[in-house]
């Protein structure tokens, strides 16, 4: 396999060790990524980010002044990294590309929210973001526009990525592991003709993000993935202590390849994660979304609730995993995904998977496939409103009951004219 | 030419036949009052005239305003003015009642050839409206019928149709589930409603709401057919003596 030859290539950035990287390579084709990339081409996806360009620069913009923001490189001693490499492999292949990352420290409460651009495609360094104790923290990831796509043009964005990476190693014989090589490697590209920077569309956006949480402290994100056409890949892992509390906002517009692992573990009694999100997936979209939740202490308490619809040939993907591990007495959780199928070709796949070692604990799960409540349809279309205004409506209402946070009216707007230039074309 | 005419209809739902021969005659500036025993077609009959999917004609004719319904999408009804007032109104999340009201005003002007209202104006009239049925302006921000009570979901159906101001409303057991004073509230809506060009059929189990919302006639329903009409008087005789010496004359 051609990718094999970069992955060998690749060398460790000290935080990850030669041993993790080993790891990454084993885990990519283990047993676990089989099951977590089931409905992703994992391989592709791989192939796609050894063969991406460098995205530079802090992921923050324009940080609050008590946010400290450093380079990895920058630090007298590499910073503790704690990463499940075994279920994360991609993400050591992303700091491995990347050869460093950034730390962003919160030390007191900042006087306005961070604001993370949506990834840009490429590859970028991971964020690593500790939230002291006691500090509040508002995060805005997006980005400024959004446009749309009508349901009639599939385009096969992943084949694109792979043939122009595929392209790529043919001609960049030289291996990609050193700084200078990956510096120079978004030049060469452009010299191909095929620039990442030229044509950014096809090319795999990703982001890695590590959150740790100390005592109570409180953080709200907000996420919002409204430009349909782009690919991406990202990784929100967090680690809460006693009592801190993580709230998650996430909207997505999906047209095309669309990957989001998150993963929580609720370290602190009285930990608290709290998850809203919203997809509408149309056209060739292939949205997965793989969360996963670990019940560490006492008393730790998640929820959440995924809307997803599915229109046109969209795949659209929720694994939703719940652990209560044995020490987690009083753990409540309480998870659920509802998703609507709006064309027949539609595939939707949800899978609930609890995993758990404590009596004393409270667990609710549910996963409901449908299509748009006859009912319904003929309560509006009995008031008047023809049958496609009916369908819209239910279905962005139906959106809505997935959206909160500072991006709801905005994610809602973006999935109205979707939806309107998906039925009138 | 009159506001709706069924001639001998026969339904089928599900394929098993419900409606078996109903005929009914209505006119303008009328109101009728249909009554009748659990499961005898009263929902049905109105499911049908509002074109509900599902419900198959297997014989007979309606016509509405001397047009006949055959295939017309519901849509297309309400739009010629036809309004149905649900016997179970329905629950539909992430859409604001406003936003609801809005859209089936819209649909209507629309489809009459009317520019629409501006929000500003539309907002006023909804809000004097709900205030004319006691309900509370709140729940017009609220999810359509969302958590609302039987009662606030009844009203909300009739704030509907002084809104869309139908040429032929047809009420499925709107005084179901209402205490004493919101069955004045809504029948003193109907009566609003009430003029010369318009017709309502009301579908109802008690003669109470008909103390309120004066009849013209008083037909009796009856496993699939009106076997029995009269004036108000009628609905008094059924309140006393119940449906069963209908069944054994007819
Ligand atoms: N979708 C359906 N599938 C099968 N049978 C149905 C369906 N809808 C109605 N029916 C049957 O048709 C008959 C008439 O129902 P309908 O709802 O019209 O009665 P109704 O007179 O309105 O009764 P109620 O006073 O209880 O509201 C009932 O026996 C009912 O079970
Ligand atoms: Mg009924």
């Amino acid at each position: 396999m051609a990718g094999e030859i970069g992955l060998e290539a690749l060398q460790a950035p000290a935080w990850l060790g030669d041993a993790g990287l080993a790891r990454c390579r084993r885990a990519l084709t283990g047993k676990l990524a089989r099951e977590t990339w089931k409905y992703s081409p994992l391989g592709k996806v791989t192939q796609a980010l050894l063969d991406a360009p460098m995205a530079r620069g802090s992921p923050l913009v324009d940080a609050p002044e008590q946010v400290r923001v450093r380079r990895f490189t920058a630090l007298p001693s590499p910073p503790e990294c704690r990463i499940n490499l075994h279920r994360y492999p991609l993400a050591g292949i992303v700091a491995a590309l990347a050869g460093d990352g950034w730390l962003a420290e919160v030390a007191e409460t900042p006087d306005r929210p961070l604001r993370l651009p949506a990834a840009t495609p490429g590859v970028a360094a991971p964020l690593l973001l500790r939230v002291g104790a006691g500090c509040r923290v508002e995060i805005e990831e997006t980005d400024a526009g959004a446009s749309t796509i009508a349901d009639v043009s599939g385009p096969q964005r992943l084949g694109e990525v792979v043939d122009r990476a595929t392209r790529g190693r043919r001609s960049n014989k030289a291996p990609v592991n050193s700084p200078q090589v990956l510096a120079a490697r978004a030049p060469e590209a452009e010299s191909e003709g095929t620039s990442a920077t030229h044509d950014n569309q096809g090319t795999l956006a990703t982001r890695v993000v590590l959150l740790f949480l100390a005592q109570t402290a409180e953080v709200r994100w907000s996420r919002a993935d409204l430009a349909p056409a782009r690919e991406g890949w990202s990784l929100l892992a967090a680690e809460l202590d006693e009592d801190a509390s993580l709230t998650f906002n996430h909207q997505s517009l999906a047209a095309a390849f669309q990957r989001l692992d998150v993963s929580v573990a609720l370290h602190g009694a009285g930990a608290r994660f709290g998850s809203t999100g919203a997809a509408l997936a149309s056209a060739g979209a292939q949205l997965d979304l793989q969360y996963v939740i670990e019940h560490i202490g006492h008393r730790t308490v998640s929820r959440v609730k995924q809307h997803n619809l599915a229109s046109g040939k969209a795949r659209c993907t929720f694994n939703g995993r719940i652990h209560i591990h044995p020490h987690a007495s009083g753990a409540d959780a309480d998870l659920s995904n509802r998703n609507l199928a709006l064309s027949a070709n539609a595939d939707i796949n949800t899978k609930p998977e609890l995993e758990i070692y404590n009596d004393d604990v409270r667990c609710a799960h549910g996963a409901t496939v449908g299509r748009l409540d006859d009912d319904a349809l003929f309560y509006l279309q009995s008031r008047g409103l023809p049958t496609a205004a009916a369908q819209r409506l239910l279905s962005i209402g139906f959106l809505r009951d997935g959206l909160s946070g500072p991006f709801a009216e905005q994610a809602a707007n973006s999935f109205l004219q979707q939806l309107s230039a998906a039925t009138s074309g | 030419m009159s506001l709706l005419q069924v001639d001998d209809l026969h339904v089928s739902v599900g394929g098993e036949a419900i409606l078996k021969g109903l005929s009914l005659r209505m006119e303008a500036g009328e109101v009728h009052a249909i009554m009748g025993p659990n499961g005898s077609g009263k929902s049905t009959l109105a499911n049908v005239l509002a074109g509900r999917p599902g419900y198959e004609v297997t014989g007979g004719a309606i016509a509405f305003k001397g047009h006949p319904l055959g295939q017309e999408e519901p849509e297309a009804r309400a739009q010629a003015g036809l309004f149905l007032a649900f016997q179970y109104p329905v629950e539909i999340p992430g859409v604001s009642n406003m936003e609801f009201l809005k859209a089936a005003q819209d649909s209507h002007f629309k489809a009459n050839g009317q520019a629409a209202e501006s929000p500003v104006a539309f907002m006023r009239r909804v809000r004097t409206l709900a205030d004319s049925l006691s309900l509370n302006p709140e729940f017009l921000k609220r999810g359509v019928n969302e958590g609302f009570s039987g009662g606030e979901k009844k009203r909300n159906e009739i704030l509907q149709m002084l809104l869309l101001a139908p040429t032929l409303a047809v009420l499925d057991e709107t005084d179901s589930g209402l205490d004493i004073d919101a069955v004045q509230t809504v029948a003193a809506g109907v009566n609003r409603f009430r003029s010369a060009d318009n017709g309502v059929l009301l579908i109802t189990h008690y003669q109470r709401l008909l103390n309120h919302i004066v009849p013209d006639f008083v037909h009796v329903l009856a496993e699939g057919r009106i076997v029995e009409s009269g004036d108000r008087k009628l609905a008094e005789t059924l309140e006393e003596r119940g449906y069963a010496w209908l069944a054994k004359s007819g």
